[in-house]
């Protein structure tokens, strides 16, 4: 629970206080006891303090008249989840009475809109969610901090294009009802001079939507896709279906594939959550998405209101949705992994390692088990079937180290 | 000067007898198409209201009587009339009616803008008085371009109080065109009679504002319209500008479909109705060797089954198309 | 060799320009013929038919009565049968008197006829304000023949357009109604010779810029010309878009514009609520082009009051310079 920021009673007779300034924007970071904003009552002015260490959201506008004892703002500590007002504890102390004419407005912050996200343009929006990007982690640098398509950005300048590095490059490979954006997490975290491909399956993300009729085919024309990088070997990096795709392509190109590193791949056992791939396969809007998205997760909570806007938005191609609930069928009949890769991981010679989150609920991380002596396990405690989400620096940190 | 015919009405003297069985067929035709009109709007065939020119069918005709397909008339809201004396399709007027794709306006103006371009009827028009102005412009056009075609502005007692009703009348007469204004006076500019709404005892009395002929005949004989039109057509033709006239008519029905009747006296339409311009008219051609009773009774036979046959074909055209809502506002594609 | 081949093209003012369009018309086409109150022996209430009616008589350029109902009408029911009238309002606040004749008559005739007929009618209307002449003689009233389906409304702004749109408004088969500002009517400008048309429903984009997108309308396009070169010096650079035509309006240039600056400023003379900035906004946010808004959309239009005769209220009636400054910095962000 973030820290609430009230409207303290300076004053004997104050019933209500102004805030002229806040020493911290919206966003900031901010210390205890540190003066936090200025207040005017009819008497006198005076500084307040910060009640607390932390990230400071939902402040009360300047100018206005807050009745003592109301919340102007709330503290959030690291990795709290930001998300509409929280609902102010009802306080037992009587307030003081306050007569009806000078009956004190407390006006709802703007930037917390319940569902709307922060103050942000058309422009920025469009730009955030072509990025990836959740709207609740920019900072707005327009009039009254209105998010800006500068300011999203300056956020996603760092990441594209990434300029051309040295080395072998990271060839990676979404799963299931994802896209290449599933990367972005991992890459915010790779250093500049790291290359990085990321490719899309057939009626995925912005590839062709093109009927696929087993796991062969689909296999083949991804390595289609790879044989035409212009790249000598690269490290295979491959998660869920993606996964079993980059065991196929390093099955078959051994000469071109340095290592491989799958995330929760698929390939290596018959079981799967079938009824939630089926239900993001369908999923049109994001009352339905919602729900399904959460079991991907070890920490339901992370997949926030926003998240899931965001995620239904990219799922708007009606054809792009049909295409993949025929996949289901085709890779998925009666919720079976109907491909088996556990020999071809067998036979793999480049070093090879699995990274599983224990709490997925999609595919069991015991499928890990089948994989030879040599590969290497990794596994989360705090993780679910989106590693790459959800530690996605530990990730980073893993695919570092290849050489 | 003496004239041996001066018993014999003009229209018997003036037009061959083909012409005066075809006036007497168009008068029964409209009759007919206005009755058929009324019939099929209570049998809910037509949206919409209407007008109906009952008891007005000798000025219509009358005034047509001198034109040719190249000379244009302008109508008003009470057009039915002045569009069968053109010479219109009754079929494809239905059809209008009836928001046909195969109407006179491919459904898109119904009973109060009834037009048929090539017999010259630039339309009916459903603003009082608008039609008055665009008559004074096609005589316009006729006179630059030497047509020597003339435009017969219809218009009722209501327009004649209308600014556009004077200010185009001088406008013809300063610049001397060929265009003849009929006014069908029935009375009643809706509810207001013209006692109550107009200054002059006769609107012809108008025409000397506008320095130009004007004259009031009885509406109901055909004769005595077609005489006082066929005059004024020829001094338009002539070059020598405009002429006003007042046919004092009486519509039988209501203004509307929504009239109900509460200015008029049960006796004042019984009056009328015996003033009845058909069988007046019919009787004269009888009278005068014309038609045999028995030709008249013909033209009263088959006009019904004209009507009929009209009705019953014109509620089997096309609708228009949703989608094409929009066409026809421009004459080229718009973007 | 000869003589430099580059020859200068000459210079006409706005109404130069219109009277030339006019010119050449009667010249070429019978059919043609001028209508309105004294456009003939005075002129034109501001001299812009001139000296026409020496050369063509009073049979094509014809004075009518003080009458605009009755003129307008007359103008209509020519064009209806065979002519190709031009009819000059003295005054775009006359319109309101031949409304009926312009609205319920020309621009439905048309439609209501079920496409058997044309009216090929060209209406000319002086407007605008700045000469003093108050509110029964300033005003501009664009929008509201725009929102009438069946007419076209246009709006030159430089001597080229107005010949070329009054050009192309002739050749056209319906009804287009030309405002023109009076206080154009001097500009002068390079205008070429002989018969052209300049397209109706086409916008003309003045000035190309990266950071706004500022859309005018008539007299503004000049006034944002001269606003934007003041900003150009500040760093800000805008995109001038001249719509030219109200009707139809030229959708894809102001959006692909506001796809590329991310930013809107509407500048138009008519009456601020309900008008064209209302619509070009409208346009814009119904669009994929909102998807690149970087800012609110600001319009400019004239107060909510009618054209006062004081010559500093007159101004501040209208959009000015300054108040283009001030929005495009506020659009930019820019404080000062």
């Amino acid at each position: 629970m973030p820290t609430e920021v009230i409207m303290p009673k300076v004053d004997m007779d104050m019933a209500t206080g102004k805030i002229t300034v806040w020493h911290a924007r919206e966003g900031a970071d901010v210390v205890k006891s540190a003066p936090l904003f200025d207040i005017e009552t009819d008497k006198a002015a005076m500084e307040v303090e910060s009640p607390a260490t932390g990230t400071l959201r939902h402040l009360a506008p300047i100018g206005t008249e807050i009745a003592i004892g109301a919340p102007v703002a709330w503290i959030y500590t690291q990795g709290e989840v930001v998300s509409d007002i929280p609902a102010t504890p009802d306080v037992a102390a009587p307030r003081p009475t306050v007569p009806a004419s000078e009956a004190a407005v407390v006006e709802t912050p703007d930037t917390a809109r319940a569902g709307t996200g922060p103050r942000m343009t058309p422009a920025a929006r469009r730009l955030a969610r072509e990025g990836g990007l959740d709207p609740q982690t920019l900072k707005g640098t327009g009039p009254r901090e209105r998010i800006q398509a500068a300011d999203v950005a300056a956020v996603l300048a760092p990441r594209t294009p990434r300029p051309p590095g040295t080395g072998i490059p990271l060839v990676m490979i979404h799963g299931f009802a994802g896209d290449a954006q599933t990367w972005a997490a991992v890459e915010a975290h790779l250093p500049a001079g790291q290359t990085v491909i990321t490719l899309e399956l057939p009626g995925h993300g912005s590839a062709p939507r093109q009927p696929v009729q087993d796991f062969a085919q689909l296999a083949a024309l991804m390595r289609r896709e790879f044989d035409a990088l212009d790249i000598g070997s690269a490290h295979l990096v491959g998660h869920s279906l993606g996964g079993a795709i980059a065991l196929a392509l390093a099955d078959t190109r051994p000469r071109r594939v340095a290592s491989v590193t799958l995330l929760c791949p698929a390939g290596l056992g018959p079981d799967l959550n079938g009824p939630a791939v089926r239900g993001i396969a369908g999923a049109s809007k994001p009352e339905s998405l919602g729900p399904w998205l959460k079991t991907l997760v070890a920490d339901p909570d992370v997949i926030t209101p926003n998240f899931v806007q965001v995620a239904a938005a990219q799922r708007r191609d009606p054809q792009m949705r049909a295409g993949q609930i025929e996949l289901v069928d085709v890779l998925f009949p009666d919720d079976t992994q109907s491909f088996d890769l556990v020999a071809a991981l067998h036979r793999l010679s480049c070093p090879v390692r699995l990274i599983w989150g224990k709490r997925d609920q999609i595919i069991p991380w015991r499928h890990a088990l089948r994989a030879p002596g040599r590969a290497a396990l990794h596994l989360f405690d705090n993780a679910g079937h989106l590693p790459q989400f959800e530690v996605a620096e530990e990730i980073a940190g893993l695919l570092q180290d290849l050489r | 000067m003496l004239d041996p015919d001066a018993n014999i009405p003009f229209a018997v003297r003036h037009y061959s007898p083909a012409q005066l069985r075809t006036a007497l067929r168009r008068m029964y035709l409209i009759r007919k198409f206005e009755e058929g009109a009324e019939e099929s709007y209570t049998r809910g065939l037509i949206h919409g209201t209407m007008h109906l020119s009952i008891g007005q069918e000798a000025s219509a005709v009358a005034s047509c009587m001198s034109l040719s397909d190249d000379d244009k008339i302008t109508s008003t809201h009470r057009g039915h009339g002045h569009c069968v004396a053109k010479g219109a399709d009754v079929a494809r007027m239905f059809a209008e009616f009836f928001g046909k794709e195969n109407g006179y306006c491919r459904g898109r103006g119904g009973s109060m803008h009834i037009a048929d371009v090539e017999k010259g009827n630039l339309g009916a028009n459903g603003i009082v008085g608008g039609g008055i102005p665009i008559a004074v412009g096609a005589a316009l056009a006729a006179k630059r371009l030497g047509t020597g075609a003339v435009t017969v502005c219809f218009f009722g007692d209501g327009a004649n109080n209308e600014g556009a009703f004077h200010e185009a009348l001088n406008i013809a007469a300063v610049w001397t065109l060929p265009v003849v204004f009929v006014c069908e006076n029935n009375k009643y500019g809706m509810s207001t009679s013209t006692e109550r709404s107009t200054a002059v005892k006769s609107i012809a009395d108008r025409a000397a504002a506008y320095a130009m002929p004007g004259c009031s005949v009885d509406g109901n004989d055909f004769s005595a319209v077609a005489e006082a039109v066929e005059s004024a057509v020829n001094r338009a033709r002539a070059g020598e500008g405009p002429s006003l006239i007042e046919a004092l008519t009486y519509r039988w029905r209501g203004h509307s479909k929504s009239d109900r009747n509460r200015y008029r006296a049960k006796e004042e339409i019984a009056e009328w109705i015996a003033k009845d311009p058909i069988p007046r008219f019919a009787q004269d051609l009888i009278d005068h060797g014309i038609l045999s009773a028995d030709e008249v009774q013909a033209l009263d036979r088959d006009t019904d089954r004209e009507i009929a046959e009209a009705i019953a074909s014109a509620r089997t055209g096309a609708d228009p198309q949703a989608s094409e809502v929009t066409r026809d506002v421009y004459t080229g594609r718009v973007a | 060799m000869n003589a430099p081949s580059q020859v200068a093209v000459r210079q006409l003012s706005y109404a130069e320009a219109i009277r030339e369009a006019m010119d050449l018309a009667l010249a070429s086409d019978p059919r043609v013929v001028l209508m309105g109150e004294d456009i003939g022996v005075y002129g034109g209430a501001f001299q812009v038919t001139g000296d026409l009616v020496h050369k063509y008589g009073e049979d094509r350029v014809m004075d009518t009565p003080i009458s605009e109902l009755g003129g307008a009408g007359v103008a209509v029911g020519a064009a209806l049968t065979g002519l190709r009238p031009i009819f000059e309002f003295q005054f775009s606040d006359f319109a309101t008197l031949a409304m009926e004749q312009i609205v319920n008559q020309a621009a439905k005739l048309r439609y209501m006829l079920g496409g058997s007929v044309s009216v090929p009618l060209v209406m000319r209307f002086p407007a605008g304000s700045g000469t003093g002449a108050a509110a029964q003689h300033s005003q501009s009233l664009d929008a509201w023949l725009g929102h009438v389906p069946g007419l076209k409304v246009v709006q030159p702004t430089t001597p080229e357009d107005a010949k070329g749109l009054l050009l192309a408004a002739i050749d056209d088969p319906d009804p287009v109604m030309i405002f023109e500002h009076k206080l154009l009517y001097k500009m002068k400008g390079p205008v070429p010779e002989g018969h052209y048309t300049t397209p109706i429903g086409a916008a003309a984009l003045r000035r190309k810029g990266s950071d706004l997108s500022i859309v005018a309308t008539s007299i503004m396009v000049h006034k944002a010309l001269s606003a934007a070169e003041q900003l150009s010096a500040e760093g800000i650079e805008a995109d001038i878009i001249d719509l030219r035509s109200i009707r139809p309006i030229d959708r894809e240039t102001v959006l692909a514009s506001v796809r590329k600056t991310g930013r809107l400023l509407c500048v138009y003379e008519g009456v601020k609520t309900l008008g064209i900035g209302a619509e070009v906004s409208a346009m814009v946010a119904e669009s994929d082009a909102f998807d690149y808004l970087d800012a609110p959309i600001i319009r400019l239009g004239g107060a909510e009051c009618p054209i006062p005769y004081n010559p500093e209220l007159e101004k501040a009636a209208v959009p000015q310079v300054p108040d283009i400054l001030r929005a495009a910095r506020d659009l930019v962000g820019v404080r000062v």
